[in-house]
């Protein structure tokens, strides 16, 4: 019989207190739910059906030669689907998480709550872990289904195959992965949400223009593996940072 | 009698710098009730966090029933042990069962009779945050006895309570320490006083005294407390020659050997000196006397 990874009988506790306490805030819920669909279903259907209707934007597009990732897009909806697509898929996937991680884990450090639950028998480890179980647990609740739609969209309205769908939904899930280390990050460095949305910006606004960089240089489909890398190592070096040099005791102190 | 707790000369330097401890030992034995007394800043609250793990000491040991905080066995302890922190803040969106609840899960028992212990029974459908702050401390009590433990770790419990709140939570601590290790970390001397029969007293990270408060009060020395109409300034420079003399308000003590014997001659040389006398009394020393000596 093989071994089952499994979440420890304290984490599952704590879990479970987390989604209970995620579900009751309406903030949270909507926040949570209201910008990941914008980004993830919203502006990008707006753009394939401006691209296929009778927009201004319809037909082909006037690309600069000679840039690596942008020589044979001709079509527009190639420019949304290997330009701007990639793009909302990087920014959902960080941001996502981390406005769920704003709620779970910073307000428990400001309203000092944070007492509680180290005064129970739980180490620091166990509370971090659940939390970052419940911010991936919520994002990816929210994005995967958002995610379908797109997919359905992409199969049925553009010349786009199963192929692109699955190099998109590995991006997503990398920077789902990114987030967890930038979630703990923030969770180690932030006391207040202020100090919180202000990291914030300063890790997703350097992404962005990474991945802008990235949509343009490489081209095809290489484009998504290689952001998916980059989101990869990011997360990485992030969850190193925390776990090196801030340490977990950051979080109750 | 066994070591319930333990610190083993325990370093705990901070990133930035500080030292919270420096190099503390001591221990204290099953059964024992302890108060670990200093000023802001001494260490007791790090000395708490290093007990319940959520802190981990720079250099030496610290042991909780036989367990080290960083050793295998650390987790089994701990379902041993309650700990009430100081002044936690509490959720807005739990109700009192759901957090005694919670607690219980992670003790792995049920609430129901720390619930009845607590007379929290009419308030389980209130969130935490409704409740008034008396009650929030005995909710605070109640999850960390909800597992019956061994010994009880107590910061501050009844910091920024209302007198009334504070006598109700000495009344369920008096309760619920009879028969526990307890190391009650408090600046509250008279918390102190009517509840443990050992203290630790810390000052800058260091152990100043350690012992039984009944030995430490007869080890001080004994005083006379006079006061006069003339102001403790006058009175204060006409016993120096007695024995040290320490103002305190309109009051001043003068430490002598046997006070009921020097009294006579005390109070005659004032009297020889035009001062009216209107209070002298032997003293024998207090925590707060014991504590001001070691902290200075």
């Amino acid at each position: 019989m093989s071994a089952r990874p499994r979440l420890s009988r304290p984490v599952q506790v704590l879990l479970r207190k987390e989604l209970r306490q995620f579900a009751r805030s309406r903030t949270a819920v909507l926040t949570g739910l209201l910008l990941p669909a914008l980004i993830m279903v919203v502006a990008p259907m707006a753009q394939l059906s401006a691209a296929a209707g009778g927009s201004a934007m319809r037909g082909t597009a006037t690309l600069p030669a000679g840039v690596p990732g942008l020589s044979g897009l001709t079509q527009l909806s190639d420019v949304f689907l290997y330009v701007t697509f990639p793009l909302f898929f990087v920014l959902a996937g960080l941001m996502t998480p981390s406005l769920a991680a704003a709620h779970t884990v910073i307000s428990e450090r400001e309203r000092r709550s944070i007492e509680l639950l180290v005064a129970l028998p739980v180490s620091v480890t166990d509370i971090l872990t659940a939390k970052t179980a419940a911010n991936l647990l919520v994002a990816a609740v929210t994005l995967l289904p958002l995610f379908v739609v797109d997919a359905v969209v992409v199969l049925v309205r553009t010349h786009a195959g199963p192929l692109y769908v699955m190099a998109a939904l590995v991006l997503l899930l990398s920077a789902l992965a990114a987030s967890i280390g930038i979630s703990l990050l923030l969770a180690l460095v932030a006391r207040d949400f202020r100090t919180a949305n202000n990291l914030n910006g300063v890790f997703v606004v350097p992404t962005m223009i990474m991945t802008a960089l990235c949509v343009t240089l490489v081209p095809g489909l290489w484009r998504f593996l290689v952001l998916s890398l980059l989101m990869l190592a990011l997360g990485g070096i992030a969850y190193l940072i925390a776990v090196r040099w801030l340490t977990f005791e950051r979080y109750v102190t | 009698m066994a070591t319930a707790l333990a610190f083993q000369s325990v370093t705990k330097r901070f990133r930035n710098g500080r030292v919270a401890l420096a190099g503390v030992s001591w221990s204290i034995a099953e059964g024992s009730r302890t108060c670990l007394l200093g000023p802001n800043g001494a260490g007791k609250s790090t000395s708490i966090r290093i007990l319940e793990g959520a802190l981990r000491p720079t250099a030496g040991s610290a042991e909780l029933l036989g367990e080290p905080v960083d050793g295998p066995g650390y987790a089994a302890a701990r379902m041993r042990t309650g700990i009430v922190p100081q002044g936690p803040g509490m959720y807005p969106d739990l109700t009192t069962r759901e957090y005694l609840r919670f607690a219980a899960d992670l003790y792995e028992t049920r609430p129901d009779r720390a619930i009845a212990t607590f007379g929290l029974r009419e308030h389980l459908r209130t969130r935490l945050s409704e409740l008034s702050g008396g009650f929030q401390r005995r909710v605070v009590l109640a999850g960390a006895l909800v597992a019956e433990p061994e010994v009880l770790l107590l910061d501050e419990p009844t910091v920024g309570l209302d007198p009334k709140a504070s006598h109700e939570v000495h009344e369920y601590l008096r309760q619920v320490m009879a028969g526990r290790t307890v190391l009650l970390c408090t600046h509250n001397l008279a918390e102190a006083e009517a509840l443990c029969e050992d203290v630790i007293i810390l000052r800058e990270g260091r152990v100043v005294v350690q012992g039984r408060l009944s030995e430490l009060r007869r080890g001080a020395r004994p005083s006379l407390r006079l006061a006069v109409r003339q102001g403790p300034e006058a009175l204060a420079a006409r016993l120096n020659g007695f024995g040290p003399v320490r103002v305190n308000g309109h009051r001043v003590l003068v430490e002598v050997a046997d006070p009921e014997r020097e009294a006579p001659r005390v109070l005659r040389t004032l009297l020889d000196a035009g001062l009216e006398v209107y209070e002298c009394m032997p003293v024998q020393a207090t925590l707060e006397e014991v504590f001001l000596e070691a902290v200075g």
